[in-house]
């Protein structure tokens, strides 16, 4: 049975597909508009669920678990933290709002008015020839696990070296400063009381470093 | 009337649209979250046209079914995360000390390395 010349699993997956775009598409615009930036990472949750919808739907099984854990578990929380961070240490809700709004109109505009009909044009040819595209294989996840430790082990060994040195650098680059008098009251008790004040100078002269 | 099958065309241009939205996020956010809010969109659409490669591209299925050469796609979009999540730590860790530096939190008035 077709209708409209789709058979009627191509035709679920063109609603599931629309149903997933469509829901990216609108939480990536809450995602630009949202008054309040708490409320713009929230959205930001949710437009990374629905693109792992989107490799559910590409058989890309790995990544679309990597992406809710990674991503929406992650990252996603991480910046909510940081956001809630932020609006303790200012004592009110983090102004979202926009500005350059004409610049920001052009400038993507103009990105789109590019991309979309070149990308559009070029794989014109594959919108009759998708029709005849097999089904991947599902499980794909030994496979990928086997190409991360041959063909691409040098990327996977320094990949972890990068994670390494962003965790590091994230530790060092968050450090309160300490010459300002930022710290916590009682951290700050603790230091008037040391008359050691070994431990205080080496963190004094990181900060000058870090101001220069 | 035929309608072509959901196909690499949809999930470019989906990605495509997706990539200008971020962009229009950096460009106009008021707030350094923000921003790195749609650099994170940016990096999803660079991920969606990975992964839709791996599954309709030029390697397509049938490379997939010959030892799984056409997966580099999805090894690529996992690297993409694990350097998207790199990205977002010293991201918010810089806006951290961007506030108690400046006590800004807005792009613009950041001007100290402005030429």
């Amino acid at each position: 049975m077709r209708w409209v010349g789709l058979t009627p699993t191509q035709i679920v997956e063109y609603v599931a597909f629309l149903a997933a775009a469509g829901a990216s598409l609108v939480t990536a615009l809450g995602v630009l508009f949202a008054p309040r930036v708490l409320h713009a990472a929230i959205w930001l949750l949710f437009c990374l669920l629905s693109i792992a919808g989107l490799y559910a739907l590409l058989g890309a099984h790995v990544v679309f678990a990597i992406q809710i854990l990674v991503y929406a578990g992650a990252i996603a929380v991480m910046i909510i933290f940081a956001v809630l961070l932020l609006e303790r240490g200012t004592g009110r809700g983090i102004l979202g709002g926009s500005q350059h709004l004409l610049a920001g109109v052009v400038g993507a505009g103009a990105l789109a008015a590019v991309l979309v009909p070149a990308v559009a044009y070029a794989c014109w040819k594959q919108w009759a020839a998708a029709a005849s595209m097999p089904t991947p294989p599902s499980g794909n996840a030994a496979a990928i696990g086997r190409l991360f430790l041959t063909r691409h082990l040098l990327a996977f060994e320094l990949i972890s070296v990068v994670l390494l040195v962003a965790m590091i650098g994230a530790m060092v680059l968050a450090r309160p400063d300490r010459r300002r008098g930022e710290l916590p009251e009682d951290v700050q008790e603790a230091q008037a009381e040391d008359t050691t004040s070994e431990w205080r100078a080496p963190l004094n002269v990181g900060a000058e470093e870090d101001a220069e | 009337m035929t309608i072509p099958p959901v196909g690499l065309p949809h999930y470019l241009v989906l990605a495509a649209v997706l990539f200008a939205l971020g962009l229009f996020a950096v460009i106009t956010r008021r707030h350094v979250i923000g921003v790195l809010l749609g650099i994170e969109l940016m990096l999803n659409a660079a991920n969606i046209n990975l992964v839709a490669f791996s599954r309709y591209g030029s390697l397509g299925p049938v490379a997939n079914l010959s030892g799984g050469a056409a997966l580099d796609g999805q090894v690529f979009a996992l690297m993409v995360i694990a350097l998207a999540a790199c990205e977002a730590a010293v991201g918010l860790a810089i806006v951290l000390r961007l506030y108690q530096t400046l006590a800004t939190t807005n792009p613009d008035e950041v001007g100290a390395m402005k030429w």
